[in-house]
């Protein structure tokens, strides 16, 4: 039995496995003291979590050569999108408690919403995309397309830097994460064209 | 009035960090200071006052954001010009001196219209001075509260 077989199925149970914290912890009563901002907060970072995850996916491969790995990186993604959602959707039930002009004024004037709000539907394009009929259907315009992941991925820390009070330490984190990812896949970029010129 | 929160790293690990200055400093004015609502707080709900919640003293200033009440003071101190206090250092385009709740002044990353007490669910519309109007509005007669934020 080839890895992968186990892989995946024990990735997809981690990275499921805060979406069933939550619910429990909902549930059984659990939320903290401040459960409409535990709720968010959770399923922000988890979003967050999954996407950096799925862009280290590749640098992974390239480094170890396995190959296979790659049969995780959709589900990742859909996980990030899936987090994002639940995420998204907290803010318009349980912070906003669906009042459309209070959401149309966090959305247009504070930045920190806008950047989520637009790497949200960046997602949501990735998601609704991220199948084999699209991958076949856009043929080489969805490479060019699913590119807009690092975009995501730069809005989600820019989202995460500008709404925290004054300590940035987590989000820098997650900045330094992203730069380090996004800066091995430029790099490997710049060594293949340039070794290919031998 | 100024009034100095303790500086002891070991017993306040979240001292070690840079995320403010240390000792928290915050200030009122002595009208404001004087008046009946203001309160150096020793104890909460029937009990004495706990750690995080800043024993053995606080200040408690109810019509004011939440961080000009200064825990655990150290030093209580009269000065001539208006002190610069810990949030203001760190984001003074932010966190102002005056930081009455008011919600018809934004903070410049949110809104302060709305918010959301412990033990309730849903948020609910923000009460200008915390609805301390009647006894604390007069301090603030003729004055620009946005940009006295």
């Amino acid at each position: 039995m080839k890895p992968i077989a186990i892989v995946k199925p024990v990735l997809f149970a981690a990275a499921a496995a805060p979406a069933v914290a939550l619910a429990w912890n909902a549930y059984t009563g659990d939320l903290t003291a401040n459960p409409v901002d535990y709720i968010t907060d959770q399923t922000g970072s988890w979003a967050l979590a999954c996407l950096i995850v799925s862009l280290g996916v590749t640098p992974f491969r390239r480094l170890t050569g396995w190959n296979d790995v790659i049969k995780v990186r959709r589900m990742l993604g859909l996980f990030a999108f899936f987090y994002a959602t639940l995420h998204m959707l907290t803010w318009v039930t349980l912070v906003s408690f669906f009042d459309v002009p209070t959401m149309i004024e966090d959305v247009t004037m504070r930045p920190f919403i806008t950047v989520g709000m637009a790497t949200f539907l960046i997602l949501l394009v990735l998601a609704i995309t991220s199948n084999r009929a699209s991958i076949r259907r856009l043929g080489r315009r969805w490479q060019t397309l699913h590119r807009l992941v690092y975009l995501a991925g730069l809005g989600g820390v820019i989202h995460f830097w500008w709404l925290v009070k004054a300590d940035t330490t987590e989000p820098q984190r997650w900045a330094v994460a992203l730069a380090a990812l996004l800066g091995f896949r430029a790099w490997w970029t710049w060594r293949t064209r340039t070794l290919s010129r031998f | 009035v100024e009034f100095v929160t303790l500086l002891d790293p070991v017993q306040m690990p979240g001292q070690r960090g840079r995320v403010l200055q240390w000792p928290y400093v915050e200030g009122l004015r002595m009208d404001e200071a004087r008046n009946p609502l203001t309160i150096l707080a020793v104890g909460m709900y029937g009990e004495q006052l706990t750690a995080q919640n800043g024993a053995p003293i606080r200040l408690v200033v109810p019509w004011k954001y939440g961080f000009k009440s200064g825990k655990s003071l150290a030093k209580i101190r009269f000065v001539d010009a208006e002190p610069r206090t810990a949030w203001n250092i760190s984001a003074p385009q932010e966190y102002g001196f005056y930081a009455n709740v008011n919600p018809d002044v934004d903070h410049p990353r949110w809104s302060q219209a709305r918010e959301r007490r412990l033990g309730e669910f849903l948020p609910r519309r923000t009460v200008v001075f915390n609805g301390y109007g009647d006894q604390v509005a007069g301090l603030y007669a003729g004055m620009d509260l946005r940009r006295n934020y």
